[in-house]
């Protein structure tokens, strides 16, 4: 049984459709990407998930069971795109509020509070008013509140937005001890590399609707192209006009080279030798990103 | 529940432990103590100086009578009113009063008093002084040459001056309440003070935690922690929290005054002689007391209030984004609670007219005036019954309205809704 489930869920705002006929499923011990490019309805889906907005039609179950319960909800930990904190409240009497509004008593959340205080390096600042603390402190603390009950799904919407290179790989690292853990997670993004790094499935909308979904392995073979990476000195012009290459997104340092159907990477080596010096050849699967792009401009 | 609880719980205890709370709790009744006693302190406190007053007695016989009938003295033993007979004043009344007034102006005296011949024909007696604002003073001063002229009257038309003061004297109207069960006691014109007392109490009460239940509101949203409140709690439940909370504070905050009036009531006077053996002298004096069915009454006009105008106070709070943009849709509530306030006298002196009555039955009013009403008269029960019928049907019509707007409202950020908007989110909610 997934542990999460979305049945043909629609909502919209007026004349904007902000979610259509959607339906999903994130299975335990996963990670599941939640892509789409800015007002794609990611936000929208996620606060229905939470109930914090009705879908207009469809249902959404968790643990096999209707969100419409705060007990089932009780099971999930949420953080929200937009950030905020009681900020006159201390660290530790935030951390305690949140550890009993999921349903957890003192006994059970003490030593839990204690133990990722440790962890995350906030032992002399649990005292401190939250608005004392810097914003990515802010924004730790209010990930722990997703993750401290030990849910069954946690949904993280932008969970890297504004964090440094430290702090999230702190992040990434809990991450994947929750999916060690058994729970599914569900983190929405626009960025892709993070998403590439990190997903085990994904599912990409836009406009409010369901355009690709699968485990990513799968996703990109039925994106069944290959792609080559080229790194060079010396002219491009091999790069136009001989029927290989479809297009390439030049990186600066890099070319990432998407060939037509049925053209060979050899050929392509054979046609660059000639009139550049190669420092780099590799074949490689298409990235998410480029999924990303050649699906959006698609639709 | 136990979510609400521990809503209940966070809302409770973040603020009694705040400096915010100890303050208030110290200054609302320092306030209004202030509000009650100072006006009437200021009133009748003496002015220090004595005055010199000029008196151009025209009879000729009330100079010495007046010297003696007004001789009050101020803290130092000192006469407050100097009389003299000014020297050297010329025969002409007019030319008389322009030297004097000179004299005024000059600082030479501080006023004058004119008793003209025709005065006990006549009953007018004239005062001059740079400043005759002082009421207290005026009426010492008019009572004094009163009596004094009154007195000459009698000597004059040749009667016994004992005598007539015993046939004339005033009759004193006592007053006696009867409340519930036929049962008399003596009111000193404290029922007055009482009623308006709690009516003023309870006015300033739902201002207040109104405010602090709508505050708490706006600070969720602006700092869009609401988000992830709302995945945990179910907004209405959220809201309860908040409103149970803030009342609960409310009511800490009305048990320790309570207690305080209490210890006041029974030991205030001894403490007060200990430390001002002066005062030892009103031992005698009553303090105003509140019977306990008055009191419990109170407690559940307060509370039901409460609920009315902290649920209004929580869906003003969701609909808007700042304290700000708050203020324009206060305006009609305030006046809900200010009408009451302003139309006190009038209730408490005609409780029981048509429109006490009707004014005591609308719920937002209730509060203030059908507790006024209970405090001088004791209304039917089934007035009080009907009054409490309304107001908790008022409260459930209002949660379930409110309720909606919240649920709505609290995830709302820019754009202020329009009226119509917030007919649909209480439609589809």
């Amino acid at each position: 049984m997934p542990i999460l489930e979305l049945q043909n869920v629609s909502k919209s705002f007026g004349q904007l459709e902000a979610v259509q006929d959607l339906s999903l499923t994130a299975p335990a011990g996963m990670i599941y990407g939640f892509l789409g490019p800015n007002g794609a309805g990611k936000t929208t889906t996620i606060r229905m998930i939470m109930e914090i907005i009705l879908p207009d039609r469809g249902r959404i179950l968790i643990n096999g069971h209707l969100n419409t319960s705060r007990d089932v909800l009780d099971r999930v930990g949420y953080l929200p795109e937009e950030r905020g904190v009681y900020r006159k409240m201390k660290v530790r009497e935030a951390l305690e509020f949140f550890a009993q509004l999921k349903g957890l008593k003192k006994s059970e959340h003490r030593a839990k509070i204690e133990t990722w205080i440790e962890r995350f390096g906030m032992a002399d600042v649990q005292t401190k008013k939250m608005e004392e603390l810097s914003k990515g402190n802010q924004q730790k603390i209010q990930f722990l509140t997703a993750v401290l009950h030990e849910p069954d799904l946690i949904i993280l919407d932008e969970p890297f937005m504004g964090l440094d290179p430290l702090n999230a790989d702190l992040i990434k690292q809990v991450i994947l001890e929750q999916k060690q853990r058994g729970a599914a997670i569900v983190f929405s993004t626009h960025l892709m590399e993070s998403a590439e790094r990190l997903c085990d499935a994904i599912c990409l909308i836009n406009k409010g609707r369901k355009v690709l979904d699968g485990e990513v392995k799968k996703v990109k073979r039925d994106f069944g192209r290959n792609n080559v990476i080229l790194a060079y000195d010396g002219k491009s012009d091999f790069l136009k006009n001989n029927g290989m290459v479809e297009r390439h997104d030049d990186y600066g340092n890099y070319v990432e080279v998407h060939l037509r159907d049925g053209a060979s990477p050899q050929a392509l080596l054979a046609a660059a030798m000639q009139q550049a010096e190669i420092s780099r050849f590799e074949i490689v699967e298409p990235s998410l990103h480029e999924i990303f792009l050649a699906t959006v401009k698609e639709n | 529940m136990d979510k609400m609880l521990t809503v209940l719980r966070r809302e409770y205890v973040s603020r009694v432990k705040t400096k915010g709370f100890v303050i208030g709790t110290i200054l609302l009744p320092a306030f209004m103590l202030a509000m009650f006693v100072l006006p009437s302190l200021f009133m009748f406190l003496k002015s220090d100086k004595p005055k010199q007053i000029a008196v151009v007695d025209q009879t000729g016989e009330v100079f010495e009578a007046l010297l003696a009938e007004l001789n009050e003295k101020n803290e130092g033993g000192q006469r407050l009113y100097n009389f003299a007979k000014p020297k050297a004043l010329s025969e002409d009344l007019d030319a008389a009063k322009k030297t004097l007034s000179d004299g005024v102006d000059k600082g030479e005296w501080d006023g004058y008093i004119i008793v003209p011949a025709s005065v006990y024909e006549q009953g007018f007696a004239e005062y001059y002084a740079k400043s005759v604002s002082n009421f207290r003073e005026n009426e010492a001063i008019e009572s004094a040459i009163s009596r004094t002229v009154t007195e000459k009257r009698i000597q004059r038309s040749g009667l016994d001056a004992e005598k007539v003061r015993q046939l004339v004297r005033r009759v004193d109207l006592q007053t006696f309440r009867v409340g519930p069960g036929g049962k008399e006691e003596k009111d000193q014109g404290f029922t007055f003070a009482i009623a308006y007392f709690l009516g003023f109490f309870i006015y300033m009460s739902m201002f207040i935690y109104g405010a602090i239940v709508m505050r708490s509101v706006i600070e969720e949203k602006t700092s869009r922690v609401i988000e992830s409140v709302i995945s945990s709690i179910k907004p209405f439940q959220l809201m309860a929290g908040k409103i149970f909370g803030v009342g609960a504070v409310g009511l800490t905050q009305f048990l320790i005054w309570t207690l305080v009036m209490g210890l006041l009531s029974l030991y205030g006077l001894q403490v007060a002689a200990m430390f001002a053996p002066k005062m030892a002298g009103a031992q005698n004096v009553a303090l105003p007391s509140v019977s306990l069915g008055l009191l419990i009454y109170f407690v559940i006009f307060f509370v039901l209030g409460y609920f009315i105008y902290a649920t209004i106070y929580a869906g003003i709070g969701a609909m808007v984004n700042s304290e700000q943009e708050a203020q324009q849709m206060l305006i009609p509530v305030s006046l809900f609670i200010v009408v009451p306030i302003l139309m006190m006298t009038y209730i408490i002196g005609n409780p029981s007219s048509q429109t006490s009555v009707v004014c005591s039955l609308v719920p937002f009013f209730a509060p203030i005036i059908m507790l006024a009403r209970i405090a001088v008269e004791t209304p039917p029960f089934w007035q009080i019954a009907v009054c409490l019928a309304l107001m908790v049907a008022t409260i459930l019509g209002l949660i379930w309205v409110v309720g909606r707007i919240y649920r709505v409202g609290v995830l709302m950020y820019g754009k202020r809704p329009t009226l119509p908007e917030i007919f649909k989110w209480i439609r589809y909610a």
